[in-house]
């Protein structure tokens, strides 16, 4: 059945699912009502007109500047820096962090042909010199890339007056010794740090 | 011991079917050809995850078959089984899919001794740098996790040096250093206990009445902390870009053995490169045993070949304790000198196994 097929096809292209989750999904539309499936097909058909990017931060929201870029409570003399928009949703999502955010849309990989021309940094490099950021913290991931653009940030903004800082790696908050994988815990000795 | 039974399907020139290996020590003997290699090839798999001979898995296949499988059974009824379909790998351990082969490698360590170890000991850095990485990431998976960092940032950085993207290089120099110095660092460590294993080692089978032992030459001095290594890089920096490439670091640091009078392997004959190269291994299975406090399994493929009954005898003697030993033997070999009370011997005649 090509329509079948075609759906599979395309399912099978989301991250993170394979050619048997895409059937599994496609049956449960073919068997579910007709309402559910036009509400689907014009909910993810919409998606794209209503979610863009925030022109200040550069994350993803229905309004522009975002909800974090227009509220009062957010002080933005602490900007943390993330490679991508939804990493601003998972750390939205702790609660923890009051300040304002400003996404790369990508990392420096020399071997992957992305140099830092290819991140927003000029518009961090601005932020941080016109609003009064005292604090830069930056978030990418703990990976050789996630360094190098640590570093290449730190490098930019010296003589900007900001402290620059970078997120804690090593055991999980709240996770007993036990838990934690082996490369993990290699980690968090060579990172350990003085009492 | 790991392995009762080992189980293939497809693989190589074994025939399929079930091997029962439940004994301390296992024997096959058989002329080229004939599966020897092979069978230990199959357990070195259970062990790794991957081949030992090198090549694509798909080579491993019977006759271009599109799949094969293995089955490591152990007295326990615990089991581990690799198969590969089409291009896919599968790992199970007890049943359940496992992830990363890391876990096959903790599960059933193994210590293979074959021909091609005496690239180690005739002289290629590169060859001399596998082994001890090798021997450093069976017991340190931090070990693995810098040295994996440090070929990253190397390969960004020789990019970088090809785009000549100076910007990026600056950072790059931080980073390299950083990697490469704990790099170095471990390496010094590893080179001065495995040369204390080493070098009593050979002694004992090479009688040689002077020590050889090992000894590390790092690219970037010991002395050397992450400042002047940034430096070093600085100051080399035209020529780098005019190569493409990054001239230090440890990429290019050497092992050496050394005797009295300096670099022994380039006065070595051929024997007492074979035996440098069996010492070497001996001295990872203690090292692996020392650190982990396991005991490995043996794999030994027909590495006595060029030793004199003398030297042999020394070498079987020398051998580490381990949980489990595989070793094959051609037909001509006095392989009945190396029995043990409960040695399973083999004969093998294409892939075919009949027990004696």
């Amino acid at each position: 059945m090509k329509a079948l097929d075609d759906l599979v096809g395309i399912l099978a292209r989301l991250p993170g699912i394979g050619r048997k989750s895409a059937a599994r999904i496609a049956f449960h539309v073919l068997k579910s009502d007709d309402q559910y499936v036009a509400l689907l097909a014009e909910r993810i058909g919409s998606l794209k007109e209503k979610v863009r990017f925030c022109s200040v931060c550069g994350s993803y929201t229905e309004d522009d500047p975002c909800e974090v870029c227009s509220s009062p409570m957010r002080d933005r003399s602490l900007v943390c820096v993330v490679e991508q928009a939804q990493d601003v949703l998972t750390i939205e999502a702790s609660r923890e962090y009051r300040g304002v955010y400003h996404v790369l849309g990508a990392l420096i990989s020399p071997l992957d042909g992305i140099g830092p021309d290819a991140l927003r940094l000029d518009r961090l490099v601005a932020r941080v010199r016109d609003q009064g950021v005292s604090e830069v913290v930056i978030a990418t991931n703990p990976t050789v890339e996630g360094d190098t653009t640590a570093l290449y940030i730190k490098k930019v903004l010296e003589g900007s007056g900001a402290r620059v800082t970078r997120l804690a790696t090593g055991i999980p908050v709240g996770g007993d010794l036990e838990y934690a994988d082996k490369l993990t815990l290699a980690r968090s000795f060579r990172g350990r740090v003085a009492l | 011991m790991p392995f009762s039974r080992i189980e293939s399907v497809s693989f190589r020139n074994l025939a399929d079917g079930a091997i029962q290996t439940e004994a301390p020590s296992v024997f096959v003997v058989g002329e080229n050809g004939q599966g020897k290699s092979n069978f230990l090839d199959a357990v070195y798999t259970l062990c790794y995850g991957s081949s030992f001979r090198g090549g694509q898995d798909a080579d491993a296949g019977r006759d271009g078959e599109r799949s094969w499988s293995l089955r490591g059974v152990g007295p326990d009824g615990s089991s581990c089984a690799v198969a590969w379909e089409s291009g896919i790998k599968a790992i199970k351990e007890d049943g359940k899919p496992v992830r990363d082969r890391k876990r096959l490698v903790e599960r059933n360590p193994a210590i293979v001794f074959c021909h091609e170890d005496m690239e180690f000991a005739r002289g290629e850095p590169e060859r001399r740098r596998f082994f001890f990485d090798q021997t450093a990431s069976l017991v340190s998976v931090g070990y693995i996790d810098l040295l994996r960092a440090y070929r990253r940032a190397l390969k960004a950085r020789n990019q970088a040096l090809k785009d000549r993207s100076l910007d990026v290089l600056e950072v790059l120099d931080l980073q390299v250093a950083s990697y490469g110095i704990g790099l170095r660092d471990e390496r010094a460590a590893i080179a001065r206990e495995f040369d204390e294993r080493f070098a009593p080692r050979f002694e004992s089978v090479a009688r040689l009445g002077q020590r050889v032992g090992v000894s590390y030459r790092p690219s970037w001095r010991l002395d050397e902390g992450s400042d002047d290594v940034v430096a070093r890089l600085a100051a080399a920096r035209d020529r780098e870009l005019a190569l493409g490439t990054s001239l230090s670091g440890p990429h290019r640091d050497r092992f050496v053995f050394t005797d009295d009078s300096g670099d022994f392997s380039d006065r070595a004959s051929t024997g007492q490169l074979r035996l440098l190269s069996l010492t070497l291994r001996i001295a990872q299975a203690e090292h692996y045993a020392g650190v982990s406090g396991r005991r490995p399994t043996l794999l030994l493929d027909d590495v006595l070949l060029e030793l004199d009954p003398e030297k042999r005898r020394r070498f079987m003697e020398a051998l580490p304790e381990a949980e489990q030993s595989f070793f094959t033997f051609l037909p001509g070999e006095p392989y009945r000198d190396y029995q043990r009370d409960g040695t399973i011997v083999y004969w093998t005649d294409d892939g075919r196994f009949t027990r004696t």
